[in-house]
C-alpha cells in the first residue's frame, strides 16, 4: 500500500512543482483534443442537425450505423489513420505520422461519429417542433439548422463536452498514430500508460488527477451556464 | 390568398381521417371551422401550411400549387406554441430577421404588435418562461409580424383567461381588416368563429 501513498504523495509535488514535463504533457493533449473536438464539432453538428429533422428513406438502417459509429474502438481509427498516412499510404507524402497533426487527425475522425451521432439523436427527437415552427416564419434550411443549433445550444455544449472527454482520455489512436514520442507527441495518456508499464507511479497519478480534474472543470463550467440559461 | 381545395384525403393507415370534396376559403376573409373532436380540423390545418404532404387531392393558393413563394407568405399558429429559448423580442423579429429586414426597420414593427397585443412590458423577458396567454399573445405576435397573406390559427385561445382571448380576437380582427389577410381559425368554440368568422364551415367526421 505504501508505493500507492506515496504515488500520491510525489504526484501532488509534481503538481504543485508545475513540473515543465508534466505542464508540457498536459497543454499537448489540452492543444490535441481540443483542436479535435472543434474541427469535429464544426464538421458534425450542421451534418448532425441536418440529418436529423431530414425524413428519408431508409433513415432507421442510418440511425443504427450511425449509432454503431458512435463506439468506434480507437484503435481502428489510430490503425486506419496510420495505415493513410505512413509513407506507403495515399496521404505518405505529406510526412504527417507520428506529428501532432496526425494525432489531431486521429482524434477529430475518432470524435466525429460521437457528436454527429449525439447531434443527429438529439435533433430527430427535439428538432422536429423546431423545424416545423420554423417552416411555418419561413425559414429555409440553413436557418432551420442554425435554429436547432441555437435552441438546442445546452444539449450540443453536453455532446461537445462528451467528445472532449472522449478524446482526451484516449490512448490508442494518439499511440498509434503519434508514437509517443518525448516531448513531441507524448500526451497525458500515453504517459500514463507508459509509467504504468515501467512502474513509475507518481507521474502517471500526477497525469490522472490533471485529468480528472479537467473534465470536473470542463462540465463545471457547461454545467453553470446552462443554469444560468 | 385564396385556397381552393379539391377531393382532399387524407388516411392514418387505414382510416380516412379527412375527405373534402370541395372547399373554397375566400380572399381577405375570415373562415372559422369547426366541428367535434378528431373530425379533421388540425389535419386540414397541417396539410395546408404545408406541413403535412401526406394527402392526395389538390390545393391551391391562387391557383398555384404549394411553393417556396407560397409558403413565405403564410404561417400557423399552433394550440400550444412554441417559443425559441430567447427574449420575446427576439421571438417576434425572427420572421423579420430570416428575411433580411435590418434592425433598424425591425424594432418599430415589433414594438407596434407588441403594444397591440399588451405585451410590451415583457419584451426582455426569455419567451419559454411565460404564461399560456402570453405565449399566445407572442405566438400571435411573431406571425403577424412579417404580414403574412395567409394566416391559420389552430384554436389559439384555448385554455387562455377571458382578457386574453378578448385582446387576441381583437388583433386579429384588426389585422385582417388593415391587411385583408386570409385567415383560417379552427376553434371549437361556435361563439367564437361567430364573433370572429365571415363565414363558418363546419367539417364531420369523413
Amino acid at each position: 500500500m505504501d508505493y500507492i501513498t506515496q504515488g500520491f504523495k510525489e504526484a501532488i509535488k509534481l503538481l504543485i512543482s508545475l513540473d515543465k514535463e508534466v505542464f508540457k504533457i498536459v497543454s499537448l493533449s489540452i492543444l490535441v483534443s481540443t483542436s479535435a473536438t472543434v474541427f469535429a464539432s464544426l464538421i458534425s453538428i450542421p451534418l448532425g442537425v441536418y440529418f436529423g429533422i431530414k425524413r428519408f428513406k431508409g433513415k432507421r438502417m442510418f440511425s443504427r450505423i450511425t449509432y454503431t459509429m458512435m463506439s468506434v474502438p480507437s484503435v481502428v481509427v489510430g490503425l486506419v489513420v496510420a495505415i493513410i498516412l505512413s509513407r506507403r499510404g495515399p496521404f505518405g507524402q505529406f510526412d504527417l505520422l507520428y506529428t501532432k497533426k496526425a494525432m489531431i487527425i486521429a482524434q477529430t475522425l475518432l470524435v466525429m461519429p460521437l457528436v454527429f451521432g449525439l447531434t443527429y439523436g438529439l435533433a430527430k427527437s427535439r428538432g422536429d417542433i423546431i423545424e416545423r415552427v420554423a417552416f411555418t416564419l419561413g425559414a429555409n434550411k440553413f436557418h432551420t439548422v442554425t435554429l436547432i443549433i441555437r435552441e438546442l445550444k445546452i444539449d450540443i455544449l453536453v455532446n461537445i463536452a462528451t467528445a472532449f472527454s472522449r478524446a482526451i482520455s484516449e490512448v490508442g489512436a494518439v499511440m498509434i498514430v503519434g508514437g509517443n514520442i518525448k516531448g513531441y507527441t507524448r500526451v497525458i495518456t500515453t504517459t500514463i500508460s507508459m509509467m504504468n508499464s515501467m512502474g513509475d507511479y507518481p507521474m502517471a497519478i500526477a497525469l490522472g488527477l490533471v485529468l480528472i480534474l479537467i473534465s470536473f472543470v470542463i462540465h463545471s463550467i457547461i454545467y453553470s451556464y446552462s443554469q444560468e440559461d | 390568398m385564396e385556397i381552393t381545395i379539391e377531393n382532399l384525403e387524407r388516411y392514418y393507415g387505414d382510416r380516412r381521417v379527412l375527405y373534402i370534396e370541395k372547399m373554397e376559403i375566400e380572399k381577405g376573409k375570415i373562415t372559422a371551422i369547426t366541428g367535434p373532436n378528431g373530425c379533421g380540423k388540425t389535419t386540414l390545418l397541417n396539410i395546408i401550411a404545408g406541413l403535412d404532404r401526406e394527402f392526395s387531392g389538390v390545393i391551391k393558393y391562387d391557383g398555384k400549387y404549394l411553393n417556396r413563394e407560397t409558403v413565405d407568405k403564410m404561417t400557423i399558429v399552433f394550440q400550444k406554441p412554441y417559443l425559441f429559448r430567447r427574449t420575446v423580442f427576439e421571438n417576434i423579429e425572427y420572421p423579420l430577421r430570416i428575411r433580411g429586414i435590418n434592425k433598424v426597420n425591425r424594432k418599430p414593427l415589433v414594438v407596434d404588435l407588441a403594444k397591440g397585443l399588451e405585451i410590451e412590458n415583457l419584451m426582455g423577458k426569455k419567451a419559454h418562461l411565460l404564461s399560456g396567454g402570453e405565449s399566445q399573445k407572442v405566438a400571435l405576435a411573431r406571425a403577424l409580424v412579417f404580414k403574412p397573406e395567409l394566416l391559420l390559427l389552430d384554436e389559439p385561445t384555448s385554455n387562455i383567461d377571458p382578457d386574453a382571448i378578448n385582446t387576441l380576437e381583437r388583433e386579429i380582427l384588426k389585422f385582417n381588416k388593415e391587411t385583408e389577410c386570409t385567415v383560417l381559425i379552427v376553434t371549437h368554440n361556435m361563439e367564437q368563429a361567430k364573433r370572429l368568422g365571415n363565414r363558418i364551415i363546419e367539417l364531420s367526421y369523413n
